[in-house]
């Protein structure tokens, strides 16, 4: 399918384990977006609003994530989460 | 800033309470939203049921409030307050004590409302941590 203007993908190597801080702070950061976001980690996806659900990932340091949205701020909360996930410490 | 839906951690210890309260801050819950009733009134383990009053009046700040019990009778003499002095924004609900107070406190963080909150709770008897 051709990408469109209402659904961004990337991909974030982690700096970091995606442990319970920076869950919080992406639970906080994905809320502010109307497009439905999800964070893909070695075959299973999660809602990012959801800190259990990111946390229960299990995605580690020098692991790849990759932030999906789709709707009309699609990209912007892709840039805004990707930006997030790849300065985690 | 709109206040926050409000959380009221009922255990029977004090030192379980205080140290869920310490990592919901850290996880960034907004500051007076968490409230512990936790332990008796000499500070023994166990309940208070007047602890319990005094933590939902706190935690209310005009957007509603959890109530999340740990286990047995911290369960019941929340239920007994909520049946003595029901209020429309205060519900009592079951969820794992920890998982289900991290989950809520951070969707409530977000501005969400008390159903919101709640459902972010009781979710969190499904999440996997392996």
């Amino acid at each position: 399918m051709p990408p469109n203007s209402d659904s961004a993908e990337a991909t974030v190597v982690l700096p970091a384990h995606l442990h319970a801080r920076p869950a919080g702070t992406l639970a906080k950061t994905a809320a502010r977006f109307e497009s439905r976001i999800e964070i893909a980690h070695n075959g299973r996806t999660a809602n990012p609003t959801g800190i259990l659900a990111v946390m229960g990932l299990g995605a580690t340091a020098g692991t790849t994530v990759t932030v999906r949205a789709h709707g009309a701020d699609a990209e912007h909360a892709v840039t805004e989460i990707s930006r997030l996930l790849a300065s985690i410490d | 800033m709109p206040s926050s839906v409000g959380i009221v951690l009922v255990s029977h210890s004090p030192e379980l309470a205080s140290g869920l309260c310490v990592l919901l801050d850290q996880l960034g819950a907004a500051p007076g939203s968490v409230i512990a009733a936790a332990g008796t009134a000499d500070g023994r383990i166990g309940t208070s049921y007047d602890a319990i009053v005094v933590a939902i009046e706190k935690a209310d700040q005009g957007r509603g409030a959890i109530v999340l019990p740990d286990l047995g009778s911290s369960v019941l003499t929340a239920r007994t307050v909520l049946d003595d002095h029901p209020r429309p924004g205060v519900r009592l609900v079951d969820a794992p004590f920890v998982e289900g107070a991290v989950a809520a406190a951070v969707i409530a963080t977000t501005g969400a409302d008390l159903d919101t909150v709640i459902a972010a709770a009781q979710e969190a008897r499904h999440a996997t941590k392996l």
